[in-house]
């Protein structure tokens, strides 16, 4: 799958829908962690192993810590994947 | 004593699709055994080693289409990648992971160099995280998934003249014990197998007086074999023992009850 934006989008919120931690109001803006979302430690292991698993790389394996959806969707347009 | 039905459970493991399984050191010895055994079932199962050998040429020859090999030094992250990253390339996932690989030296550790150290512990240590990260991280997003450390009834029990080897099995059984503990929760098991000595282990610095003594002491009255130890993970990885996971099963004969 390509690394567009929406396409990122679509993945984290599949994730998130299957882990049952989607917020309501869900935005690029919102918190993937606490206050937001709340990914736990194994929950953000998944989203990473998710990513990688579908868009062929991923924010966290290369030592970066998005908090946010925006910021995953950031790194993907920086790397020109 | 439970009053509760029993189902009928079929007698055979007979998985409707092949399984993918990642055997890693699967060139000889151990490793070999487990692998015949994969194929043997029906799997797809993938091989590595620093080098390839007889057993692993004539595999290539007999089932091209269940069978693959990378050379790997596990103790290298980098190679780690590339293999894991073949077997996804090829087969896409995997089911089951056998972390096999390992090394002795057998010697006192008072006489020990550093190079021996490293070796030993880069690889059966370090090889065994690089590779268990990586695979791990596909399960994960598939949410099942196997994985089998092997370690030795050395790192329980010691042995003169393998504290490190013994030092690294140890190891081996926390990371089982941790990684059961992470990953149960995702459809995920993590077992390990203690072997006792088996006849491939004459490689390992034990003479042939040593094994004689084992022997002796081992109530089955045999050293093991590969086949003894492949049919434990064999059953470890039958997808219907999920409930089954952080645990050390040792497989000895008998020699450490």
């Amino acid at each position: 799958m390509s690394t567009a934006p929406e396409d990122v989008q679509r993945t984290v919120v599949d994730f998130l829908t299957l882990t049952a931690k989607l917020p309501e109001g869900f935005s690029a803006d919102t918190p993937l962690y606490a206050g937001g979302a709340g990914l736990d430690s194994l929950e953000t292991a998944e989203l990473s192993a998710t990513l990688e698993d579908v868009h062929g790389s991923d924010p966290y394996s290369t030592g970066e810590m998005p908090q946010t959806l925006g910021e995953i969707q950031a790194f993907y347009a920086a790397s020109g994947a | 004593m439970t009053t509760e039905t029993v189902r009928a459970e079929p007698a055979a493991v007979a998985p409707a699709e092949p399984r993918v399984v990642v055997v890693t050191g699967g060139s000889r010895g151990l490793g070999a055994g487990i692998v015949e055994s994969y194929l043997a079932s029906g799997d797809r199962v993938a091989g590595c080693a620093r080098s390839s050998t007889t057993e692993v040429e004539g595999w290539l020859a007999s089932h091209p289409d269940h069978f693959l090999f990378v050379p790997a030094d596990l103790s290298r992250s980098d190679d780690a990648k590339t293999f894991v990253d073949a077997v996804i390339e090829r087969w896409d996932h995997v089911d089951v992971l056998i972390n096999n690989a390992g090394v002795a030296r057998d010697g006192i550790l008072a006489m020990a160099s550093d190079d021996d150290i490293d070796v030993v512990v880069d690889l059966n240590i370090k090889g065994t995280l690089y590779v268990s990260r990586l695979v791990s991280r596909r399960m994960l997003a598939r949410r099942s998934g196997s994985i089998v450390n092997i370690s030795s009834i050395v790192g329980r029990s010691g042995y003169r003249g393998l504290g490190v080897y013994s030092a690294t099995k140890a190891a081996l059984d926390g990371l089982t014990r941790s990684m059961a503990r992470e990953l149960g929760s995702r459809g995920i098991t993590v077992n390990g197998i203690a072997p006792g000595y088996l006849r491939t282990e004459m490689s390992h610095g034990l003479d042939e007086g040593q094994m004689d003594q084992i022997v002796r002491r081992t109530p089955a009255g045999r050293l093991g074999d590969p086949g003894d130890i492949a049919r434990v993970c064999q059953f470890l990885t039958d997808p219907r023992n999920d409930y089954l996971t952080g645990q050390v099963i040792v497989v000895d004969g008998g020699l450490t009850s």
